[in-house]
């Protein structure tokens, strides 16, 4: 995956779009962000860095799964089987990038809730769930459940699988879709005629601790900023 | 007589209070602990090592009648092998309370990756256990096998070497992150392991009215003098942990060290369980004492049962990557009630089981 730092605006869609397709639950964050201010008051500007799991081709977190419920795909997906997990949270410690997640509870707590919001004006979280069919969440999304339980348990662990149960069918990960901006790009890195490949070779790309030596699969190009300065000799 | 039940109906209170932690902490979740994503390893995991690294620690000293063949030591293997094996019980109660899932762990198994130090880790807990329990029984039968004890010593060698192996791979974590603790943990185990070999020797003659006969009395002052210079020895290594971790370094991930320099844990492991029995060994008149004794292997086992968690919480508190957004840069952790009961769980079982031996297994007895 490209992320194209200059066309990326920070609205946060492709957290929230993974979120609803992956039926993540609260308090874990398969797609994320860093953000960071540089320079001192007044002078000061704000960096957005989305984020997401690298699927690192040498990944530290697959390395050391004492049962291989971290595994790499055949397509150079990292992925995660939660019914060979024990919950060691071994991988967390590995992860440079800290998207690995534990599930310290049974998901979506809130959607469990029983007590109207407002009594006798709305009904509660659990009818609401109950209502609409859905499984745990009213926005459940069932397609997950191809490779993957749809929740999962409390115990093991979780993260970014790149939509795994998409991208075999054809189609981009959710975050790439619902991107407005158009600023994440996917393809095959091993096809040398892919537009990640020609957005590689074009622009000047980064990874995030590229030293650590994990060959992360996702890349950054470009950056925004507006910002001009007047031309002077030596800043005199 | 009274005086036992009193200490066995404790002992059974504090299991008790284990079993409804575990309950609690398999039905309601793991929220119980003071975990959060960044705090990962907390005080069950460095319960855990605590045992794990005390267990072999008892082993390379149950190992020096049979692979050194220092026959004086044989008075005490029987107890030791034993005691071995209660730590060793504790050390699998707080590892299972720290996993969140640890009924799976027969993928271990069926799904192997010996890529994992985890993964040779809990092979060898189990081959150590299996072992441990044969020895015992060829002990407590009158027949050591030199073949065991030889393969007992190799494999306390290799549980607490993997253990610094487990941690060494982590190279995001750098705190964590050395091969020195290949070297570390079973020196460090050694001095523990001596200590609670001492402590529960001497506090159960105590108790029990036994006198301690004059070639053992020389024996636990051979073995607190050892206890000493390896406490020192540790103590110097753990000064040049600070200094190249806590004080050179200027890499950023030493923060989370260079933050626990300045904590209780921190301070209570070098003061306390190094500095302090270092010297109270290295003083013959205090040596020779049985209090003298006794009070340095508590302190020793308190430090290093502190310095464990210091351990862990070095690779944990500094959040890393996406995990940093939103949080300080050093996260601040004290243990739960629930994280406390495991480890009470711990040394309760750990206890109860070496009650037991005490009571009805003449630990007091050499192998033939």
């Amino acid at each position: 995956m490209v992320i194209d730092l200059q066309r990326c605006v920070g609205c946060g869609s492709c957290s929230i779009s993974c979120r609803n397709e992956n039926n993540v639950s609260e308090g874990a964050y398969w797609s994320h962000k860093i953000t960071e201010t540089s320079g001192t008051f007044p002078n000061v500007r704000y960096h957005y860095i989305p984020t997401l799991c690298n699927h690192c081709t040498d990944a530290p977190c697959v390395r050391g799964c004492p049962t291989r419920a971290m595994h790499k795909l055949d397509n150079g997906i990292t992925m995660h089987d939660p019914d060979k997990c024990i919950g060691c949270r071994y991988c967390m410690i590995n992860c440079p990038y800290g998207v690995i997640y534990f599930n310290w509870k049974d998901a979506h707590p809130s959607w469990k809730e029983t007590n109207p919001v407002i009594q006798g004006v709305t009904s509660s979280p659990a009818e609401e769930v109950r209502k609409v069919g859905g499984k745990g969440i009213p926005y459940y999304n069932p397609e997950r459940d191809a490779t993957l339980p749809g929740i999962r348990p409390k115990g093991v662990v979780e993260k970014c699988t790149f939509c795994d149960h998409r991208v075999n069918e054809g189609k981009l990960p959710r975050c790439v879709e619902a991107c407005p901006a158009d600023a994440r790009i996917f393809g095959d890195l091993d096809d040398s005629k892919s537009q990640v490949n020609q957005l590689l070779g074009k622009f000047r790309p980064f990874r995030l601790k590229e030293a650590m030596g994990t060959e992360p699969a996702v890349f950054y190009i470009r950056d925004f900023s507006a910002a001009g300065y007047p031309r002077t000799k030596g800043g005199i | 007589m009274k005086k036992q039940l009193i200490w066995i109906c404790l002992l059974c209170i504090g299991i008790l209070i284990g079993l409804w932690t575990t309950f609690r902490v398999y039905s309601v979740g793991f929220t119980l602990y003071a975990k959060t994503d960044v705090l990962v390893w907390t005080l069950p995991l460095s319960t855990y090592i605590f045992f794990s690294l005390t267990s072999a620690g008892l082993a390379f000293v149950s190992s020096i009648p049979v692979v050194f063949g220092i026959k004086r030591y044989e008075a005490i293997e029987k107890r030791t092998v034993y005691l071995e094996i209660a730590v060793l019980v504790g050390s699998f109660v707080c590892l299972i309370l720290h996993l969140g899932s640890p009924l799976k762990i027969i993928y271990i198994l069926l799904s192997p990756n010996p890529s994992s130090p985890l993964w040779w880790l809990a092979v060898l807990y189990v081959a150590y256990l299996v072992l441990l329990l044969s020895a015992f029984w060829r002990i407590h039968t009158g027949n050591i096998s030199k073949t065991l004890g030889v393969l007992i010593f190799l494999i306390a060698i290799f549980t607490s070497t993997t253990l610094g192996w487990l941690l060494g791979m982590t190279d995001a974590r750098p705190a964590l992150n050395a091969s020195f603790f290949s070297f570390y943990f079973p020196l460090t185990g050694f001095a523990s392991g001596m200590a609670a070999l001492i402590l529960f020797s001497l506090v159960y003659a105590q108790f029990s009215g036994q006198e301690i006969t004059e070639d053992k009395s020389a024996l636990y002052n051979e073995l607190g003098r050892i206890m000493g210079v390896v406490a020192g020895m540790v103590l110097i290594l753990f000064l040049w942990r600070t200094i190249s971790g806590g004080i050179s370094s200027t890499a950023v991930e030493y923060g989370a060290f260079k933050h626990m320099i300045g904590s209780i844990p921190y301070n209570i492991e070098f003061w306390l369980g190094l500095v302090a029995p270092t010297a109270l060994m290295l003083i013959p008149t205090i040596r020779a004492t049985m209090w003298g004794k006794v009070s340095a292997s508590l302190l020793l086992l308190v430090g290093m049962f502190a310095g464990r968690l210091e351990f862990v919480l070095s690779g944990v508190v500094r959040p890393l990557g996406q995990m940093a957004e939103g949080r300080p840069e050093i996260v601040s952790y004290m243990p739960t009630v629930y994280e406390i009961f495991v480890a009470l769980f711990g040394f309760s079982l750990m206890l109860l089981i070496y009650t037991i031996g005490e009571r009805y297994l003449k630990l007091e007895t050499a192998s033939e």
